[in-house]
């Protein structure tokens, strides 16, 4: 006994491959993207600060990631002071815990933009990323202090 | 009827987003409009097009809010705009007009814009800053002393006193209270006119928001002391909140720019009143509940107070029976982190078991810990003071506070008790079933899954049968091994369980909750949720807490300390206020509320500084807390015995009463646990349609709904 199904208000049909069920969407993402992280850093020269401004070289600054292909982050800096940044990134076992200590250093560079600018970086620059664990680190390197407002979305 | 607010920013870029944050978890819907500049003459661009200030566009616009928030201000009173174009709408005064709420508004002399100054209303009552006569125009507020930054910056130390009597609700209420400030730090209340006010009080007026049919009513004013110690007393005409029609002319609620919604926002009571004055009715209320860490302990008898452990147990019995009492009443469950390990891991006398039992202690003393106990025991099992686990043996930071446990002791029987031989570690080789080859696994292979990830494990470390060894503390095996024995020495204390009963929840010690295989493990044993930090496994350092605080259906719940003493300067707190304190030893010094040295100047021989101090503790932790209700969906928690040494032992339950009651130092008796919740108690009857006494089960439940 085929199953059925009214289409076009008057024509039944058999269900089959060339005649699926009709189905709606509901509750999907139209873009399998998150944001991850909104933050206000106080850029220094005192330490390699990451964005939620610890100076600690192990703590990530995000976690649990694996499913993200790609992590984008935007951020509007207050200033032109010279900034250095860096993008470390590593795996960890199912339990959470990183395979070793350390980073794998994905970028480093000058952060790009001046005064009241806006920017966007992907990590990684180029292919996948699915690393666990992400630090992401900014160091005046030149003048004063300013607040680099980032936001940080994953992309699946 | 969905509520539903217009919020004016300053611009889209950089206000702070708490204000939508709030609103988000009260269910109430918003739009965001911004001018294109900060004068009469900026137009206002809104979803539905950009309309000049003044216009009937914009008016009929606004009609279909419940209100119209003002979001801007400043922190000083010359600039000459700010938010010029909004004088306009303090005549929209129909009753088809929405109502107005304008938080620490900039209306001061200094605007010298004519099209401002011919629009303000004639008969607006309150008195306009004048930057060059201050003294004329405001109140200096809170002793009148200048902060080392401005008043407004105050986050989460530094904030200002406030007892504020709301004539209306016949409540007092300390809550953090500021209505301008100026480039001098000084924080000030405002001026009445008062024969504007008497008109506007006797002049009929008709709006759903006028609750007493009068076009201006005296919403909230600084609280007459109760003591005639107090004397920081203020003139009749001194007011921090006035309604004039529609518009509500009310303090500083938010900060002005923060980019990320945080808990760094004290002020924010003021938001909460507004949108319930402005009758914007949320679909949620907010869940307002408590915990503590450590509900039974004790400190080797030491200056100042020098308290034997007898006297400890007994200032924590009163303590306790009352919190019980009161948890009873408001129909909330205070959540207590207990403290396990002791009975197999840490001899530290001090801690819960060993208060009980060690033969360390004398007999008076284990029966004085154990009417604590029964408290405890019993409000557990009745729901007012429910007890999880919370575990500082391992290590003392926590799950995964180091990457191993060094001499690490296991508990008695169950299944990963001596005398089993259980895995301790990751195993070498872990293969997804789904590619693992058949045979390859041999006859010991297990499976384990943390998340989503299940992997076929072998070549693992195990325990042996012995009780002690070095447990390497990152994996599921070593989460489950140390769960469990927590919870197996919370059933041998009389609980029937180890996670705040149906709560199944707890405060995780010095908020570390570890990683995911300590989340997977508190799952496995029937725990929703526990309280982390964001740095998850402090000192270690190598975890964050998943982004959202949400992983795999397990909550982690942001953390909010009111205590107040700093626990690397200090074992307890010194009170209030004590003079040969060291840094971070006391309420005023840990929260850094001593202005100008306006409390620690003149402490002894000025009595009226004990009250300052009492204000702005109180403002300060209560302050702290709104924010972990209102904007994280967090859990404030405080210590009590380290809280709780500067009460008077034969006057527990007293209330603050300056030097009229003093405790072991000679110092003012301050009980913060009793004087924290009769103040919160007091906010939450000043915002019925916002808040209400619940439970963190309540606040779980409440994350899942707004957090989408």
């Amino acid at each position: 006994m085929p199953v059925r199904f009214l289409r076009n208000a008057s024509e039944l049909a058999d269900v089959s491959w060339e005649t699926p069920l009709p189905v709606q969407v509901a509750n999907a993402k139209p873009v399998p993207a998150d944001t991850l992280l909104v933050a206000t850093t106080t850029v220094t020269t005192d330490a390699n600060r990451d964005l939620l401004g610890s100076a600690a070289t192990e703590l990530p600054t995000l976690d649990v990631c694996g499913q993200y292909r790609k992590l984008v982050w935007f951020y509007f800096r207050a200033s032109d002071a010279a900034t250095t940044y860096r993008v470390l990134a590593r795996a960890t076992d199912h339990n959470g815990a990183p395979l070793g200590t350390g980073w794998q250093e994905l970028a480093t560079d000058t952060l790009p933009g001046g005064a009241n600018s806006w920017g966007r970086i992907e990590i990684p620059s180029t292919g996948d990323g699915y690393y666990d664990q992400y630090r992401i680190e900014v160091r005046l390197t030149a003048g004063s202090n300013y607040s680099l407002t980032s936001k940080i979305v994953g992309v699946r | 009827m969905q509520p539903k607010v217009c919020l004016v920013l300053n611009n889209l870029g950089n206000f702070n987003r708490a204000w939508t944050q709030i609103l988000r978890n009260l269910g109430i819907d918003y739009t965001l409009c911004i001018p294109t500049n900060t004068t009469t003459s900026a137009t206002i661009q809104t979803p539905q097009g950009v309309f000049s200030p003044s216009s009937p566009d914009l008016r009929n616009y606004f009609r279909q809010f419940d209100a119209v928030i003002l979001c801007d201000n400043r922190s000083e009173i010359t600039s000459s705009s700010l938010i010029n174009y909004s004088v306009f709408w303090m005549s929209w005064n129909a009753p088809e007009d929405p109502a107005f709420l304008f938080f620490n508004p900039h209306f001061s002399t200094a605007i010298t814009e004519s099209a401002y100054n011919s629009n303000f209303p004639s008969d607006f009552p309150i008195v306009r800053p004048n930057p060059s006569d201050i003294a004329g125009t405001l109140y200096a507020a809170d002793g009148g002393s200048a902060g080392s930054t401005n008043p407004l910056s105050a986050a989460g130390t530094s904030g200002r006193g406030a007892c504020v009597l709301f004539p209306a609700e016949n409540i007092r209420a300390y809550v953090m209270t500021i209505c301008n400030t100026h480039t001098n730090n000084i924080p000030y209340y405002w001026r009445l006119d008062t024969a504007k006010h008497s008109t506007l009080a006797s002049t009929t007026y008709t709006h759903r928001v006028a609750r007493n049919g009068r076009a201006g009513e005296i919403l909230a004013v600084p609280a007459p002391p109760t003591s005639s110690e107090d004397t920081e007393t203020y003139p009749a005409d001194c007011v921090v909140a006035y309604r004039y029609r529609n518009i509500f002319w009310l303090p500083a609620a938010l900060h002005r720019r923060q980019d990320i919604a945080d808990d760094n926002n004290p002020y924010l009571f003021w938001l909460l009143y507004g949108l319930q004055l402005a009758g914007v009715r949320p679909r949620y209320k907010l869940p307002v509940q408590l915990e503590t860490d450590h509900p039974l302990q004790a400190f080797s008898p030491g200056a100042p107070f020098n308290h034997a452990i007898t006297t400890q147990m007994g200032i924590l019995e009163a303590s306790w029976d009352w919190m019980r009492d009161f948890a009873r009443q408001r129909n909330t469950a205070i959540v207590n982190g207990l403290v396990v390990g002791t009975k197999y891991r840490l001899t530290n006398a001090a801690y819960h078991w060993n208060l009980l039992y060690s033969t360390s202690r004398t007999q008076a003393e284990r029966d004085a810990a154990m009417r604590v106990h029964q408290i405890l025991v019993a409000g557990h099992r009745e729901g007012t003071t429910p007890c999880g686990v919370h575990d500082h043996t391992i290590g003392t930071n926590g799950y995964w506070g180091g990457s191993t446990a060094a001499g690490f002791v296991r508990h008695s029987g169950l299944r990963y008790g001596t005398p089993n031989d259980v895995p301790i570690e990751r195993g070498n080789s872990c293969v997804a079933p789904h590619v693992l080859p058949a045979g390859v696994a041999p006859p010991n292979a297990i499976r384990v899954q943390v998340g989503d990830t299940e992997l076929v494990e072998w070549e693992y470390t195990t325990s042996g049968t012995g009780t002690t060894f070095d447990l390497p503390a990152g994996s599921v095996h070593a989460a489950r091994i140390i769960i469990e024995s927590e919870i197996e020495e919370m059933l041998a204390l009389g609980f029937p369980d180890g996670y705040c009963a149906g709560h199944r929840y707890t405060n995780t010690a010095a908020n570390n909750s570890g990683g995911e295989c300590y989340w997977q493990a508190l799952k496995e044993f029937g725990f929703r949720g526990v309280r982390s930090a964001s740095a998850c496994n402090r000192n270690l350092n190598t975890k964050r807490v998943a982004p959202n605080r949400y992983w795999n259906g397990f909550h982690l719940v942001q953390e909010m300390p009111l205590d107040i003493y700093s626990a690397t300067s200090v074992g307890f707190s010194w009170g209030l206020f004590h003079p040969s304190a060291p840094s971070g030893g006391d309420a005023v010094r840990y929260l850094s509320l001593d202005h100008s040295n306006d409390i620690s100047s003149g402490w002894t021989t000025n009595p009226a500084l004990a009250w300052r101090a009492y204000r702005r503790v109180l403002c300060m932790v209560t302050g702290r807390w709104l924010a972990a209700t209102a904007i994280t969906l967090g859990a404030a928690y405080f210590h009590p015995i380290q809280c709780l040494m500067s009460v008077s032992p034969s006057r527990v339950l007293d209330r603050f009463d300056g030097w009229n009651i003093l405790n072991a130092a000679n110092q003012p008796h301050y009980n913060h646990a009793v004087e924290l919740l009769e103040n919160m108690d007091a906010v939450v009857r000043l915002l019925p349609d916002v808040l209400y006494w619940g439970t963190i089960t309540d606040v779980m439940d409440h994350r899942e709904r707004v957090m989408g």
